[in-house]
């Protein structure tokens, strides 16, 4: 079967060949050690903290072993939690990122850059500081309600009569999340002050308060947005040589459109609604995974999830065993690598004038 | 997709005169409202008599005299000196986007001081200004070389792009520090925030010569700035040697943007707004612009700052909050204009 094929690639056949799976090797190969990478971060980070337990330890308790109450505690509680946390607001904020490049055809989108998560922002801030009796199982509502409206408004924007432009889209979302970032100091210089604290620990990007609940959410979440980006990612790699030749090649294009933008926002919104904002994951992951492996958007996508994923865990790592006690949010690292990493984009990128 | 430059226009000079009384007739009536309001609401007539005959037994004369009338004169200064410092950056740069705060200069300056204060210890309040200058020159020569570096120059698209990567990375590695040494968190959080409350006039001492001797080095060098932003080769043209007035430029918006900084913490979109409201009226001669902006920036400065201190009493709203929601739509409203 496979001698059909080049040897870059091999393919994987249902009984009755109705679905058939081309699979390049590198990226499959890339895929499965980026596994590898999570599951080693993950196992780390299960061990490692102020707590100190022995891998085998972890082990033993992830097995159902109970070696004392307080490993049990530590474990299951607190760290385990945690890091699937990380490791889902990684991989969705890095397909967000992806989505958003995709969408407005420029490598310099990122949830983060354009608004979408000051929206998300403003929006749970808003309701912390001034309904803090409402259930917080609306905030990844509330977080999304918050960004599809600024995504909206930055696109109605951009949009005059000689129609869209990227670079506009761009620009408008730095001036628009200088505007709700405002809005947002409002609220916490403004609001009552343990609400306002309340919600500056969330704003700082931060994973340690992560409980199944979140893990919970963040999993329903993308249970429905991922099938739904596979869905949609044949069309959106006819996307990217643009709406007309996408059209022609038979693209349902609006409806694809649209989809990109709400589950770009989707992701965004609720991965920043548990965690708070994490800068340039959305950025830097795409980017990475271009370079890891030439793939097709299927594949291209589990890899940016994947390195999202990994990026975010090792962030969130790094942020508490680095300067212990002291822990820096996962944000503030993903910042610290994000943004060099946007200055060499920006370097590189060739037709920045001609959009 | 280009930004276009900013057209050409000129105003006749007797009706650019003609603005001139009205404006210091509003910046004296800015900065009597300024100190008559707040938690004490003061009559103007009681204001302006402690202002000409300061009498210290009479309480409302006190007010006024030691924590109304600084506030207000910080106001003035620095209202003045950003919109200076953006109408000479728009005009150099051809950047109609152009602004100390959106290209990096603020953050660079708030940034040295912060790392000075924490990681060296440095508190002494006669060097905070230079110190505010070495960062605010560090940023403008970073953020330039990026954008030097980006294919197509630095075009207002990448000056910006690159000001909005360096403010980001500089303000991270602040949360970093403030992190790390809850002191400086604690000593430098409302200066941070862009505040004009509670500041220390006295730094004026420090910051006022180098602040002077820069606006007037502005208005000088005004008229060439004209021949600058009509472009290089029509600036050479003229015989306008282009290098060593962009380094001359460079230095007075360096000094502009750290002394205000030093004196009130990182304010934005001042410098963006106030040059292109100036301009609608006085057209395209830098000779206006330059001293214009500096009249209305310092009356909009105080204005904004009546607002944030009356806008939800008793409470106060930090004065950058204010400006930040001003100029946003300001910015939003020129990419739509400018950007084709």
């Amino acid at each position: 079967m496979s001698s059909a094929n080049p040897p870059s690639q091999f393919v994987l056949r249902s009984p009755a060949e109705r679905i058939a799976l081309r699979l390049p090797v590198r990226g499959t190969v890339f895929a499965g050690l980026l596994v590898v990478c999570l599951t080693l971060v993950s196992c780390v980070s299960l061990a490692t903290g102020s707590y100190g337990v022995a891998l085998s330890e972890v082990w033993e308790t992830l097995r159902g072993v109970t070696i004392s109450r307080a490993i049990d505690n530590v474990v299951w509680e607190f760290r385990f939690p945690r890091t699937i946390c990380a490791a889902l607001v990684g991989a969705m904020m890095a397909l967000s990122g992806a989505v958003l490049q995709n969408a407005t055809r420029n490598s310099l989108a990122d949830p983060s850059l354009v608004g979408i998560s000051q929206g998300a922002a403003l929006a749970v801030v808003g309701l912390t500081v001034m309904f803090p009796e409402l259930d917080t199982g609306l905030r990844p509502w509330i977080a999304f309600a918050g960004s599809i409206l600024v995504a909206a408004a930055i696109r109605a924007l951009s949009h005059t009569r000689q129609g869209g432009s990227t670079i506009r889209f761009i620009l408008m979302g730095i001036g628009l999340s200088a505007f709700i970032s405002s809005l947002t100091s409002i609220l916490l210089t403004y609001g009552q002050i343990d609400r306002a604290m309340a919600a500056l620990a969330w704003l700082a990007g931060s994973i340690n308060a992560a409980s199944w609940n979140d893990v919970w959410t963040l999993a329903g979440w993308t249970a429905v947005l991922f099938p739904a980006l596979m869905l949609i990612s044949r069309s959106m790699s006819a996307m990217r040589f643009g709406e007309a030749a996408a059209t022609g090649l038979g693209a349902p294009v609006t409806l694809v459109r649209n989809m990109q933008l709400a589950i770009a926002v989707g992701f965004a919104a609720i991965a920043t609604s548990v965690v708070g904002p994490l800068g340039f994951v959305g950025l830097i992951a795409p980017h990475a995974a271009r370079r890891l492996a030439p793939a097709g958007m299927g594949l291209h996508l589990v890899l940016t999830a994947l390195l999202g994923a990994t990026l975010v865990g090792l962030a969130d790592l790094v942020g508490r065993a680095a300067f212990a006690p002291t822990q820096i949010p996962a944000g503030i690292l993903t910042s610290l690598i994000g943004v060099p990493v946007f200055v060499l984009l920006l370097m590189r990128s060739r037709h920045q004038s001609s959009h | 997709m280009t930004i276009a430059a900013v057209p050409v226009t000129v105003k006749h000079p007797v009706r650019a005169w003609s603005g001139v009384p009205i404006l210091l007739a509003a910046l004296a009536g800015v900065f009597l409202l300024h100190i008559a309001v707040g938690a004490k609401q003061l009559p103007i007539a009681t204001v302006v008599d402690a202002l000409i005959r300061f009498d210290p037994t009479i309480f409302d004369h006190v007010i006024v005299q030691n924590l109304r009338l600084p506030r207000a004169v910080l106001a003035v200064i620095v209202g003045a000196c950003l919109s200076l410092a953006g109408a000479l950056m728009q005009g150099v740069t051809r950047n109609p986007l152009a602004d100390p705060g959106l290209l990096g200069l603020t953050a660079g300056a708030a940034f040295a001081v912060v790392v000075a204060h924490s990681v060296f210890g440095f508190t002494a309040m006669a060097l905070t200004p230079w110190i505010a200058m070495a960062g605010a020159l560090g940023a403008a020569v970073l953020v330039y070389g990026i954008s030097l570096m980006v294919p197509g120059g630095p075009t207002p698209l990448s000056m910006t792009l690159a000001g909005a990567a360096v403010s980001a990375f500089l303000g991270t590695i602040i949360s970093v520090i403030h992190l790390l040494n809850q002191d400086t968190f604690e000593n430098l959080r409302v200066w941070l925030t862009g505040s004009l409350s509670g500041r220390d006039i006295t730094l004026l001492w420090y910051v006022g010569p180098p602040m002077l001797v820069a606006i007037i080095a502005g208005v000088l060098l005004a008229p060439r700035v004209t021949a600058l932003a009509m472009g290089d080769e029509v600036a050479q043209g003229l015989g306008v040697r282009t290098g060593p007035l962009k380094l001359q430029l460079l230095a007075v918006v360096v000094v502009l943007t750290a002394c205000s900084v030093a004196l009130v913490g990182p304010l934005g979109f001042i410098g963006l707004v106030i040059p292109h409201v100036v301009r609608l009226y006085v057209g395209s001669d830098y000779r206006w612009i330059v001293p214009y902006s500096a009249l209305v920036g310092a009356a909009y400065l105080v204005s904004v700052d009546v607002i944030a201190r009356v806008a939800i009493p008793p409470r106060e709203i930090s004065t950058g909050i204010i400006t930040a929601l001003v100029g946003a739509p300001l910015f939003v409203h020129l990419v739509r204009r400018r950007t084709r």
